[in-house]
């Protein structure tokens, strides 16, 4: 019968069995309207819904149908599943129950309930559960396939591998199963002997997916990342369009940091399962990664919408609504995370990397306190033994960092480290990131030791540095993207320090025994807000390495131009309403003023979007504005070429921006806060001898801005001179900085 | 049905191919790999995954599968090119200079129009010691291809390998200034300054590369053995271990390195000996002779005395030659070795050379102390020459030599000598100095009554002389 002379309800149950629910719900609804179907169109549309993870929509529908048709399993049972994917283990427990009640035998209800109870750790009545179900259905893979995933959580590897060896040969694509195998076998065997199994099991069925699975994660679990995407490549391009088999290799694409290629397995998967969280957060990040801003608010509003307000979904849009430039809501959505997940460290840690972009609560001691909340939830690890501190020829100086590389971290921290006497200090670099680029080269030629971390643990990898017999530790990550500032308060080493990467506040953590910092980012007075001692360099706290490749300065644009063109290239994460207004004032004061933006998030058509609409708000005139995206770092600086003027925003004001501006000629006016961040750009600034470009209050700022814009003789005079001045000043004399730095960790050392 | 499998089959291994394809045009060989093997598993395998094959294994360094993968391709496509150029690369990389040479010329004679087969061929020539044929092609290369970076730098190191220093220069300047941060072509123009004496335009080169953030191994290398060479040897530390960083499996700049670092090792390691004279097998003869290396000749007129002595016509028993290198001892002895001539050097490179002399009757590639473990026989002259340069502490390497002589054997070797008075040293380029006292008192320690101890200029280095011990001796009676 063709599909036109159906009834919508004989076609919805069509596009079912065919596992096409998206082509089933629009007819089931037309069949509910005309009454076609009855409960039975309720409870196809319920689980349609559910089949493409729609649970709020699908939850009324199903529960018509529990009512309507009370002898069948089906809507409790499909009730239970969407309890229990939204974590609500009670409600989950209780349809269960009800089904089994009439149903002592339904198969889904028990491995539901089995399920819950594994979830739980009650791993007998798990196995209980399973094997009545496996009574009544003895062929179901499935049931063999949680049969040994018991099997393994009670230690009987060679059970587990041989029950999941049994369901891959009839299932070779069932993922899950791969992955018990691979674990079965590195339980029972070494290595070397689980993984030549599985080649031999490959060599023999060439085509199996099953095999080419089970080494992926064999190869993934032993650490073998590059092996192990491959073994999942494979697997893919055997049976492509496997969602669970995308799931997989996305995510070791992912943690290789190959977000593009991630993205390409990962988007078809999530559209195949919706309902999957993890793959939903993982997906989001990567769409961060590449500043794919509004997919990512989209996608991670359409889960809070309907999975609830899970704290990772929010956490991940409190990070991306940021770096919109909207603070307001991304500190919302952080302390809905806090809310609804009293005591998570990461919605904790999430607090307070938006905390510092907000315009009025970005300050010092309101980051003081995020920070001691974290320290308060913090569970007290035991400390290692650390030796005790005594006279040292030679040091022995770890650094923890995922931005050993191009990136802040690397420009403003290697020169200095490059200087540091080698004879006095022997390095090694803990790289929480893997990066393969000229920086990255120089950080690993100047350590003697270079370990790449992968273990997620805090615990291994502090007891890692303190078999390292580390004496001095400096954690350059912080709370931000791949810091892993937690690893201090095991205390494996007897001085632990803070310096650049995601400095921005008090780390608030009692094993950051001291802050590298200098007088302008905390003068005297200051140390209230720190839990860490403050250890003033003589100068700034930073070196910063001017790139090989930056482009001459060019002569003032203003001269040609007949107009003054201001510039800001920082995040938008940093531009806040308050921001934007005292701009607008600025262009309006001017009114041949231009202003040039350029940051990476303009390049989202989304985001680009909602900026000019923010922009408008706060009275920026767009048809003096110039909005640009990401470009390569070269054609970045070279942007400076046709700026006269530098605005630099607050209270998170410019670190590595500052300093790249004022190399490329181009003086920066700031408004110095009280935070860390807020005086970034002061100590930059009085490094190279400018301090009075660094105001105090909005006024002041207007008022530097109008007198440099007034003067363009004086101007042109200043940025004539400005790189060779940065270049002679201590912001980027490294011997200096080495030698001062190296006194610095001395004096720490002796207390 | 079994059709449809088939043609499943089909579309699953050219989704294979094709990605495995892409992903070595994407420098990621050891992902295509996995990919290759399992079409290597099916029943028909493609002719191009063998291909495939055996290119993902060379990208990765696996040499000798590499060339195992291109001979069997080649069984499938006799003659291709392609592959003859891949087993060629493999096979110079694992020091089989003349296989190689003869895949190259056979790419050649499969395509003269190849310019990579001539660029390989050209390589294979400079390591057979024939620069001029090597500087013809490769220059034939390098005009046909003037925007190859690679093919010039090929040509510029035929200049240098053929000892023509100022062209190689004028190269090499006008490469740096069409790619200005690009590290090889500086680093290279820096090595050949060195070559040239010119040892400050070699640190210059280097240091302003390097101070322009351009990072490399062969910059820190260069700079350091440039700094060495104006005996500024603690400036030379931290770029020989930056140098050993960047290449963690460099034994040669490992030992550098930890050498620079002041904690000095009592011997050079194994594979550090290893590594210097598997890479300048090739030359080493040519440079020792040219340098002066004189040990040899002291060996065969010490032998010829003693000979003259004892009326015999040849050395009365076996002679055993440790750290045999090229052969160059067995060359000076020619015709008293009766008894036979036995070799040792832990150089693959090396033995190969000595081999092709035909003048030694047996020959061990094996590291010095496991080779005297594993001889059971007795030797009436062991000799060492230019040897225990790399041991520093020499007591223990003469007692288990001296275990070897027959009751009225001769031990003879060589030692740079120490300008300090007592102990050893390691010296700037890397090599150990003793001290008079130092051997003398060894000597005696090791069991051996010293017949000579005579100062010699054992070579030339730079031009300058190397002075050295050359020691003769006997065991001591029981």
């Amino acid at each position: 019968m063709s599909a036109a002379l159906q009834s919508p309800f004989d076609a919805a149950i069509a596009a079912l069995s065919r596992e096409d629910p998206a082509a089933a719900v629009p007819l089931l609804r037309q069949a509910l309207a005309s009454g076609e179907g009855g409960a039975y169109a309720e409870l196809n549309l319920g689980m349609a819904l559910t089949a493409l993870a729609q649970f709020n929509a699908a939850v009324p529908h199903l529960r018509r149908a529990l009512l309507a048709l009370p002898d069948l399993p089906e809507p409790g049972v499909r009730l239970g599943v969407i309890a229990a994917t939204r974590g609500e283990v009670a409600e989950a427990t209780a349809c269960y129950e009800a089904v089994l009640r009439r149903h002592p035998r339904h198969v889904p209800a028990l491995a539901g309930l089995a399920a819950l109870a594994e979830r739980a750790g009650a791993l007998e009545q798990a196995a209980s559960l399973i094997a009545r179900a496996r009574a009544v259905e003895p062929e179901e893979p499935e049931l063999d396939v949680a049969a040994a995933r018991l099997a393994l959580a009670s230690d009987d590897a060679p059970q587990a591998a041989a029950l999941a060896e049994a369901v891959l040969h009839r299932r070779p694509t069932h993922v899950a199963t791969a992955h018990l195998l691979a674990r079965a076998l590195l339980r029972m065997l070494a290595p070397a002997e689980a993984q030549a199994l599985l080649d031999q099991r490959a060599a023999a069925a060439p085509l199996s997916p099953a095999w080419a699975l089970a080494q992926g994660f064999a190869a993934a679990e032993l650490n073998q990342l590059e092996r192990a995407i491959a073994a999942f490549r494979l697997a893919d391009l055997i049976d492509p369009d496997n969602p669970d088999i995308q799931l997989e290799f996305g995510r070791l694409l992912a943690q290789q940091d190959r977000p593009d290629e991630a993205l390409v397995a990962l988007l078809p998967a999530l559209a195949a399962r919706p309902a999957n969280l993890d793959l939903r957060n993982l997906t989001a990040t990567l769409l961060w990664r590449r500043h794919r801003y509004a997919e990512m608010v989209a996608m991670l509003q359409e889960g809070i919408a309907e999975f609830g307000p899970h704290p990772t979904l929010n956490l991940n849009l409190a990070l991306v609504l940021n770096a919109q430039g909207r603070q307001q809501e991304a500190l919302e959505a952080a302390e809905s995370a806090i809310v609804h997940a009293p005591g998570n460290i990461a919605a904790l840690v999430n607090r307070i990397a938006v905390l510092p972009y907000h315009e009025t609560r970005g300050t010092a001691a309101a980051l003081a306190a995020a920070a001691a909340d974290i320290a308060a939830a913090l569970p007290q690890p035991a400390l290692l033994q650390t030796t005790p501190r005594g006279p040292r020829s030679r040091f022995r100086l770890g650094l923890l960092s995922g931005g050993f590389g191009i990136h802040p971290v690397g420009w403003l921290t290697l020169a200095g480290l490059e200087a540091l006497p080698e004879d006095r200090f022997e390095i090694t670099a803990y790289s929480l990131r893997p990066r393969r680029d000229s920086l990255n080269t120089r950080f690993r030629a100047r350590a003697a030791r270079w370990r790449d971390v992968t273990d997620p643990d805090d615990a291994a990898l502090a007891q890692q540095v303190h078999a390292d017999g580390i004496d001095i530790l400096i954690d350059m990550g912080g709370y931000g993207d791949t810091g892993r500032p937690f690893v201090l308060t095991h205390r494996p080493a007897a001085l632990q320090l803070k310096w650049v990467g995601s400095q921005f506040a008090t780390s608030g953590l009692p094993g950051v025994d001291a802050m590298l910092t200098d007088r302008w980012e905390t003068p005297e007075g200051f140390e209230p807000h720190y839990s860490e001692r403050l250890l003033r360099l003589p100068d700034g706290y930073v070196c910063y390495l001017p790139p090989s490749y930056a482009p001459d300065v060019s002569p003032l644009p203003a001269l040609g131009n007949g107009h003054v063109t201001f510039g800001c290239f920082n995040n938008l994460a940093k531009l806040t309403p308050t921001v934007l207004r005292l701009w607008a004032r600025l262009l309006r004061e001017i009114p041949t003023a231009r202003l040039v933006i350029r940051t990476h998030a303009l390049s989202d058509p989304g985001t680009h979007a909602l900026a000019r609409q923010r922009f408008a708000a706060a009275g920026l005139p767009l048809a003096r504005l110039e909005l640009h995206g990401g470009c390569p770092h070269p054609e970045m600086l070279a942007g400076y070429r046709g700026i006269d003027i530098a605005l630099d925003p607050f209270p998170y004001t410019g670190g590595l921006t500052v300093c790249e501006a004022l190399y490329m000629g181009v003086p920066i006016v700031s408004l110095a806060g009280d935070s860390f961040a807020g005086r970034h750009a002061l100590s930059h600034l009085s490094n190279v001898g400018l301090p009075d470009w660094a105001t105090t209050d909005a006024e002041t700022y207007l008022a530097r801005a109008h007198r440099a814009a007034a003067d363009l003789p004086a101007l042109a005079a200043l940025r004539a001179s400005l790189r060779a001045r940065v270049s002679a000043s201590p912001l980027c004399d490294a011997p200096r900085f080495g030698a001062n730095l190296a006194a610095a960790l001395e004096q720490a050392w002796a207390g | 049905m079994s059709g449809q499998v088939a043609g499943a089959e089909q579309a699953i291994a050219e989704r294979l191919m094709a990605r495995a394809s892409q992903l070595l045009e994407s420098r990621r060989p050891a992902e295509a790999l996995p990919l290759l093997e399992r079409l290597h598993h099916l029943a028909e395998v493609p002719a191009r995954a063998r291909e495939a094959r055996a290119i993902a294994l060379l990208a990765m360094g696996r040499f000798g599968d590499a060339a195992d993968a291109a001979d069997d391709a080649l069984g499938v496509l006799p003659g291709c090119g392609a592959l003859l150029q891949i087993r060629g690369r493999a096979r110079l990389a694992m020091g089989r200079d003349i296989e190689a040479m003869d895949d190259a010329a056979a790419a050649v004679m499969a395509d003269s129009a190849d310019n990579d087969a001539k660029g390989l061929l050209a390589e294979t020539l400079m390591k057979a010691g024939k620069p001029d044929e090597a500087i013809f092609l490769a220059w034939r290369v390098a005009e046909a291809l003037p925007q190859d970076m690679t093919a010039q730098l090929r040509l510029a190191q035929a200049f240098i390998t053929g000892g023509r220093h100022a062209a190689a220069d004028e190269l090499l300047a006008a490469l740096q200034a069409r790619a200005p941060l690009l590290a090889l072509p500086i680093a290279l123009r820096a090595q050949n300054k060195l070559l040239m004496k010119d040892a400050t335009e070699a640190e210059r080169l280097s240091r302003t590369a390097l101070d322009r953030g351009m990072v490399e191994v062969s910059l820190h290398s260069v700079l350091a053995h440039a700094l060495v060479a104006q005996s500024r040897l603690a400036e030379a530390g931290p770029h020989f271990r930056a140098a050993a960083r960047l290449a963690p499996h460099d034994a040669y700049l490992a030992h550098l390195a930890s050498a620079s670092a002041g904690g000095t090792p009592d011997r050079a390691t194994d594979a550090y000996v290893a590594s210097v004279f598997d890479g300048y097998a090739d030359r080493f003869e040519a440079d020792l002779l040219g340098l002066g290396y004189r040990v040899p000749g002291l060996v065969r007129l010490a032998v010829d005395r003693w000979l003259a002595e004892t009326g015999q016509a040849s050395i009365p028993g076996p002679v055993l030659d440790l750290g045999c290198g090229t052969g160059l001892v067995g060359v000076a002895l020619l015709g008293l070795t009766e008894a036979g001539l036995c070799g040792v050097d832990l150089s693959r490179n090396m033995i190969a050379q000595t081999r092709a002399k035909g003048i030694y009757t047996e020959l061990h590639q094996a590291e010095f102390s496991t080779a005297l473990a594993n001889l059971h026989g007795r030797y009436a002259l062991v000799a060492a020459a230019d040897l225990f340069c790399y041991f520093g502490e020499l007591g223990v390497a003469l007692a288990s030599a001296a275990a070897k002589l027959t009751d009225a054997g001769l031990m003879m070797f060589s030692v740079e000598l120490s300008p300090e008075a007592s102990g050893w040293q390691l010296g700037d380029s890397g090599r150990y100095r003793h001290s008079l006292a130092y051997v003398t008192a060894t000597v005696r320690q090791a069991g051996l009554t010293a017949l000579s101890i005579a100062p010699e200029t054992i070579r030339q280095n730079a031009g300058m002389p190397v002075e050295g011990l050359f020691v003769i001796a006997r065991r001591l009676a029981c």
